[in-house]
């Protein structure tokens, strides 16, 4: 069984204090300073692929795992930290001209899906939501492009006793569905049930990756060139529709009203809220 | 005759009211133990005994009260305030002990800007003093990592150091009077004196003491002025720890007194991400604090030491100022730390040195190859590195950080498997090389075994000390003396 995990490095944004949210002519905020991390997402489908490939009984049932990511270099380093706790290959796809790829769900799809076709995976699975963005769209556009079914919010992946099939759990409305489905599928990881932390590698693990190399596609090599002033994937297939421009940032409104508590003290403060809102709200 | 654990709680009832006195089973277990022992607290076990009673002292009479009982009675005490201690010396390792929390002691007496003075009793939490402080253009300059959790009490009991120590000095420079309760009951109060010659200093029998002494109940320290305006944050990436060393020594040396100087090795800097910025490189950074003349003569006079090092090349300091604005540990870290280690049974520890400029990279390398090539489980080992982050003019600290996933042992063995030998390995090449075992997390429980080999023929004074003020050992017995 051949999975693609697909991620995306967004900036630490719970780093980002008031006054650093400002924004250039590009409505972009500068986070060059801050680190960046995994999306909480895509850390737990990166952890439970390497569960999953932890089962594997027999050389005929042996999972290869990709990271695929759409990144400039610095995303190497991630790709580094996963080739280090058992990834088989780290892909980054870089596009040549730095296009601004924060709401642009379309191309990500374009680029991610011309890829998988190449390399023939049977199961892609994705974050839910992240980054400036939070598009929220690329695994149900993925989906589509490649013709594949698609089971959004999964919380839990393990393998059917069979090990041709997976189990998926996902969230409905009202509870959890869980389903046993033939590959390929693509799955949209939402909140896991199990551990949403991806695994560390060992010193030997890092010593042992120090070797692997990164692999890097170009979008042109794809078939799939982003042009920079537009955000459209021009592809030798018929012109997609148009993917989101950004036009304008603003700051929302503070517009609730609110009333301070004073007080002495904690507890003074903890009583008066008690008596002047809570007690008519509890149940009796 | 020795009292039953029933009989130690009602007397301590009749003492101080029944509502001061907790005998919960949860609340017993949480004051049992410190972070030494997070692994196995976070699955439920609890190996250390579980003490007879936490006590909630209001005021200093009741201090003393309790100690001249438990004394009489030859019952074994722990002083505790914030709970943020590291090494053990919470541990209640004794049967029915008692835990006295000083914790509801917790007002700001005094603010005094004439004399620069702040008076506070020991359960007041060091990040409320600070924002009180800070309102009034002032600041302690005290700002270790557990700052928005630990007490004041707990901060002078361990002689512990903030993050800006390299300027505003570490806790012992900063009291400048006491207030602390002795075994027998005895009150003691040192007054607030910018410096006196009347014999020895006495405050530093009660500074560092961890409660094998006495209870603090009152600290006075001095404040100073705060300029947050003028700060200015230096960093550079390097190769080399040695040249990072001979760097630090050289600001320091040349009079130079950055609030913060650190060097991080490698492997360190990378759980701090270092590395997206860095590369696979030490950094070292300052920050220059102060008034505008201060911080600008600082900032300029570091950065023209390290200029001629080709090796050093510099990184936007708003990295390391956006970094070091995170560095805090709050409630909410502690949580999700805990619910990391439970899930993913992976744990870090960190186990802190001193040294001489001349042998503190000695200690750095002899440390980190001895565990290379002796410890026996360092395949479960995912991180290793070190840094300092106190510097003097005679030497610096050192901080080994050790990150590993805990394989095949109940979570009880987890010290015992992997924490007490690696921190066995650091401080015998410590040691070995001539620095101290502890800068400022304090001995605990765990570092005893050596104190009589860090003081040498000194250790005379300190076990004179625990012989005059404790003869009956109830004052957190196994902790900073080794049990006999």
């Amino acid at each position: 069984m051949k999975i693609a995990v697909c991620f995306k490095p967004i900036a630490d944004y719970a780093r980002l204090s008031q006054k650093d949210w400002k924004w250039d002519e590009g409505h972009r905020v500068d986070t060059s300073f801050i680190r960046r991390i995994f999306n909480c997402f895509e850390e737990s489908a990166l952890e439970m692929a390497l569960t999953l490939s932890g089962t594997s009984e027999h050389a005929s049932d042996l999972i290869e795992l990709t990271a695929l990511t759409v990144d400039n270099q610095q995303g190497d380093l991630f790709l580094k930290q996963l080739l280090a706790v058992g990834y088989n290959y780290g892909v980054r796809i870089q596009c040549k001209k730095n296009p601004d790829l924060r709401f642009t769900p379309l191309v990500m799809s374009h680029l991610i899906s011309a890829y998988i076709k190449k390399q023939g995976h049977d199961l892609v699975i994705l974050g839910m939501q992240g980054g400036e963005g939070d598009n929220g769209q690329t695994g149900f556009l993925l989906a589509e492009r490649l013709g594949w079914p698609c089971i959004g919010e999964v919380s839990r992946i393990i393998r059917d006793e069979s090990h041709d099939c997976l189990k998926v759990t996902s969230r409905i409305d009202g509870g959890t569905l869980v389903q046993t489905v033939h590959l390929p599928m693509v799955l949209i990881m939402g909140h896991s049930l199990d551990s949403p932390y991806l695994r560390v590698p060992n010193l030997k693990q890092k010593l042992r990756a120090k070797k692997k190399q990164v692999i890097v596609i170009s979008d042109i090599e794809l078939g799939t060139y982003i042009d920079p002033q537009t955000n459209h994937a021009l592809t030798n297939a018929p012109t997609p529709e148009n993917d989101k421009t950004l036009m304008d940032l603003r700051k929302p409104q503070a517009s609730q009203s609110c009333v301070f508590i004073e007080g002495e003290n904690a507890m003074e403060q903890a009583q008066q809220l008690y008596d002047q809102y809570l007690k008519e709200r509890l149940p009796l | 005759m020795t009292l039953t654990r029933t009989e130690i709680v009602d007397h301590l009832k009749n003492i101080l009211g029944q509502e001061r006195v907790i005998t919960d089973e949860e609340v017993l277990k949480e004051n049992s133990h410190d972070r030494y022992k997070k692994f196995e607290t976070i699955f439920n076990v609890y190996s250390t005994p579980i003490p007879a009673a936490v006590v909630k002292l209001g005021n200093t009479s009741q201090v003393s009260e309790v100690l001249k009982f438990l004394n009489e009675n030859k019952i074994n005490s722990v002083a505790r305030t914030g709970g943020t201690a590291t090494e053990g010396g919470l541990e209640t390792i004794v049967e029915n002990s008692v835990v006295l929390d000083g914790s509801p002691m917790n007002q700001i007496i005094k603010i005094d800007p004439v004399n620069m003075l702040a008076t506070a009793q020991c359960g007041v939490n060091l990040g409320e003093l600070e924002d009180q402080l800070r309102k009034q253009g002032f600041t302690t300059g005290h700002s270790p990592q557990s700052l928005p959790l630990a007490h004041m009490g707990g901060l002078v009991a361990t002689r512990s150091i903030g993050q800006f120590s390299t300027l505003y000095g570490a806790i012992e420079d900063m009291v400048i009077g006491l207030e602390a309760v002795f075994p027998d009951g005895e009150i003691t109060r040192i007054k607030n004196v910018p410096r006196r010659a009347c014999g020895p200093d006495i405050r530093h029998v009660i500074i560092g003491n961890e409660g094998a002494l006495c209870y603090i109940t009152e600290v006075t320290v001095k404040i100073y002025r705060y300029y947050p305006e003028n700060n200015r944050y230096l960093a550079w990436k390097l190769d080399h720890m040695e040249t990072g060393f001979e760097i630090l020594r050289k600001v320091m040396v040349d009079g130079y007194r950055p609030s913060m100087a650190r060097l991080y090795d490698v492997e360190d800097g990378i759980q701090h991400s270092f590395d997206q910025f860095a590369g696979k490189k030490c950094v070292l950074m300052f920050l220059a604090e102060g008034n505008e003349l201060i911080a600008r003569a600082t900032a300029e006079g570091i950065a023209k030491i390290v200029e001629p090092y080709e090796e050093c090349q510099p990184l936007d300091s708003k990295i390391i100022e956006n970094w070091f604005s995170h560095l805090n540990w709050g409630p909410e870290q502690i949580a999700e730390e805990r619910d990391l280690i439970a899930k993913n049974l992976h744990i870090g520890f960190t186990t802190e040195i001193s040294g001489n400029w001349d042998c503190i990279n000695t200690i750095y390398e002899n440390a980190l190859n001895r565990i290379q090539e002796d410890f026996p489980h360092i395949d479960d080992l995912t991180m290793l590195g070190g840094h300092s982050s106190h510097s003097y003019q005679t030497g610096t600290n050192l901080y080994f950080v050790y990150d590993y996933d805990v394989k095949d042992c109940k979570p009880e063995e987890e010290i015992t498997k992997y924490h007490n030998p690696l921190y066995a390995m650091i401080v015998e090449e410590t040691l070995k090389a001539g620095g101290s075992m502890v800068h400022h997390h304090g001995i605990g429980k765990y570092r005893t075994q050596w104190t009589k080999e860090e003081h040498g023929s000194a250790y005379y004074i300190l076990k004179g000390l625990k012989d005059q003020f404790d003869p009956n050992g109830i004052m957190n017995a196994g902790t900073v003396y080794p049990l006999e």
